[in-house]
């Protein structure tokens, strides 16, 4: 897959076009697995990991184009790594960094809006092109009294376009990630719900104020200020954070004691949100974390942060604890709370996603049984892959027509999954901490 | 109270007296006047006097196109980043500073032409002379563009530049009419994208390449 991301330069407007260029994907698509299958008559060892390759490369491609939703949606799909196969993740990670600029004179419109000035009138410095893209919008460089300042701009008629995308994106999230429609519907509410929010730049820098006071007193982290007076509905204006992403930084060969001081600041950060503040930064993907020179880690777009209502963390986390898997009553009980299993499943249904979701639960809550954990261990993620990959194309799984596990649960998942990933990219050691009732 | 003192200035800007006149009573009334007698009764002139301002209500509305080109005109020109632009960017300025421009009068212009019927007929007629000036300055954009080479000379149709893009001006107007999203930012992502997709034409694209391909292959066989 050594194709480049195309420069690209016009974004499919109306809705039709949205529409057209899903229905062209979705051709393509098709097109691939009949090639697949037309070569493995001729081939029959060929194995699908080059139909997933082609099938990313054309999602992906599609998906950039549309911008807006549909690339956060690509986002969300390579964030559940444990969803995909492989070569999708490789590719969607992708989407997480690239995403075509908005033209200047349509910043300058920007700024008179909601400023009555352009962006001259109000920094010292300000640069012409896009210096980062961020998912909805982009990010421009401003100096001011001697201060760097990052400038997020967001994309006109986002917030527009968020349900009319989810709804271009059902059918192939469908395919994508094998899930029945009832299935799919439980949790696009949810996620309509998080983007719909996430386009409302007044309350990302209310949240983003209130957790980095909220979690300023843990060690080696750093978190931008943010100003009011330069920022709106549509623009956020906060300290620049200078530092590399993960993957640059790991490029330095950074000291073992570096990367574990970093992927400890990231647990802490994440065990004080989720135990103690019951919200949480829900969007763990490398760009939104940067390591600077001192290997403190900068946190910055808190676009994404999701409540965690009392019954649902009281419900969830304790299948976190030691020897769960050993206590059926209890576990049985829980898998009900949750809506893992309901009274709706066939007897054969019971016993099979009991033995799916405690195969599950004692994989994903390892590093919650020790006291510290070495998430550079890459045979432990690949056991998790497979897991993934087992359970998603087991015939038991694709046939049921329930949907399972409670909403709130994607974004948690969602978060868990990401700070492991973003900590086995670290290579780090982290004490796994957790509150007193989970030891 | 009232004081003598505003007792028929010397004079009265009268050119623009009408113009305001007639927008007020397009916004108040939702239509043109029935005659140019009345008007300028209500506006306490006599009708000849009228005339030696404006020869009919086409005229009036022909200008007032024209004051908020100018007026767009007088905007961006007024910016500093202007100059250092590409055409491209230039063009983008332009309109985005129009539709904001356009805005101040939207209520006027709605009720002008967003019956589709009637502005089919009125609208080419109204922005005649905006379309004039306006093709002036399409023109010195695309000379510039070709001397930057962000517009590829190609015969016959880079003669038609300028009307494919006062085609893309009236597209935006309709757009923005019938637009509905908060803040107009839906106009904002139409003209956004146009511009990019008629840049993009007129650059130098793979069609020029296959063209010259095919040209040679011609000659040479």
């Amino acid at each position: 897959m050594a194709s480049k991301v195309k420069e690209q330069e016009t974004i499919p407007v109306s809705k039709v076009q949205r529409a057209a260029k899903f229905i062209s994907t979705g051709a393509k698509v098709g097109g691939n697995y009949v090639k697949h299958y037309a070569k493995k008559m001729v081939n029959p060892s060929m194995d699908k990991e080059e139909l997933h390759s082609n099938n990313a490369t054309d999602i992906y491609n599609s998906l950039s184009e549309l911008k807006g939703s549909a690339l956060k949606v690509a986002q969300m799909m390579s964030m559940d790594k444990n969803l995909l196969p492989r070569a999708y993740q490789d590719k969607f990670t992708m989407a997480q960094y690239s995403a075509p600029p908005l033209s200047y004179p349509l910043v300058v419109k920007t700024f008179q809006k909601y400023f009555g000035k352009p962006p001259e009138g109000i920094f010292d410095t300000f640069t012409r092109s896009a210096v980062n893209a961020a998912s909805i919008g982009q990010v421009h460089q401003a100096t001011k009294d001697g201060k760097t300042l990052a400038v997020k701009i967001q994309y006109p008629g986002v917030s527009d376009s968020v349900s009319s995308d989810l709804k271009l994106v059902r059918p192939f999230a469908l395919r994508l990630l094998n899930m029945n429609e009832k299935e799919l519907d439980h949790y696009m509410e949810e996620v309509e719900e998080r983007l719909v929010e996430e386009t409302d730049y007044t309350l990302e820098v209310k949240r983003s104020r209130e957790i980095s006071e909220a979690c300023a007193h843990i060690p080696n982290l750093r978190f931008p200020t943010y100003y009011d007076e330069f920022s709106s509905e549509r623009v956020i204006t906060m300290d620049w954070i200078s530092g590399k992403h993960i993957k640059e930084w790991m490029e330095t060969n950074p000291s073992q004691q570096s990367k574990n001081q970093v992927g400890q600041a990231l647990w802490d950060f994440y065990h004080h949100q989720v135990h103690n503040l019951k919200q949480v930064h829900a969007d763990p993907h490398p760009g939104n974390f940067i390591i600077q020179d001192d290997s403190r880690l900068g946190i910055i777009d808190f676009g994404c942060v999701k409540v965690i209502p009392e019954d649902f963390y009281r419900g969830y986390f304790p299948l976190m604890k030691k020897g769960m898997v050993l206590r059926e009553d209890e576990l049985n009980q829980i898998f009900y709370s949750l809506d893992f299993i309901s009274d709706r499943d066939t007897e054969e249904e019971k016993i099979y996603f009991r033995g799916v979701f405690k195969d599950m639960i004692s994989l994903l809550g390892m590093p919650f049984h020790v006291d510290r954990f070495d998430f550079a261990d890459d045979g432990y993620f690949e056991r998790i892959f497979q897991l993934g990959d087992k359970i998603s194309n087991d015939k038991m799984f694709k046939k049921s027509r329930q949907a399972r596990g409670s909403r709130h649960g994607l974004y948690i998942n969602r978060t868990y999954f990401g700070l492991y990933n973003l900590l086995n990219q670290l290579q780090a050691e982290v004490d796994t901490t957790k509150p007193e009732w989970l030891k | 109270m009232e004081t003598t003192t505003t007792k028929k200035t010397v004079k009265k800007d009268y050119r623009k007296l009408i113009l305001e006149g007639y927008v007020n009573h397009v916004l108040e009334h939702g239509a043109e006047p029935a005659s140019v007698f009345k008007f300028a009764k209500d506006l306490k002139m006599k009708e000849e006097e009228f005339y030696t301002y404006f020869t009919s209500f086409e005229s009036i509305k022909s200008s007032i196109w024209v004051s908020i080109f100018d007026s767009t005109l007088e905007q961006i020109e007024a910016q500093e980043v202007f100059k250092e632009y590409s055409v491209r960017e230039k063009f983008l300025s332009f309109l985005f500073t129009w539709i904001e421009e356009l805005k101040k009068n939207r209520s006027y212009l709605l009720s002008l032409y967003q019956d589709k019927s009637k502005a089919f007929k009125s609208l080419p007629s109204d922005t005649r002379e905006f379309k004039e000036k306006f093709k002036d300055f399409a023109g010195e954009l695309i000379s510039e563009g070709r001397e930057s080479q962000e517009i590829a000379s190609r015969p016959v149709i880079a003669d038609r530049y300028d009307e494919a893009l006062w085609l893309q001006v009236v597209f935006i107007f309709k757009y923005w009419l019938d637009d509905r999203s908060p803040r107009f930012e839906k106009t904002d992502a139409a003209i956004e994208k146009s511009v990019n997709l008629a840049f993009d034409l007129m650059g130098k694209s793979a069609l020029d390449s296959f063209l010259d391909f095919a040209k040679f292959l011609y000659q040479t066989k």
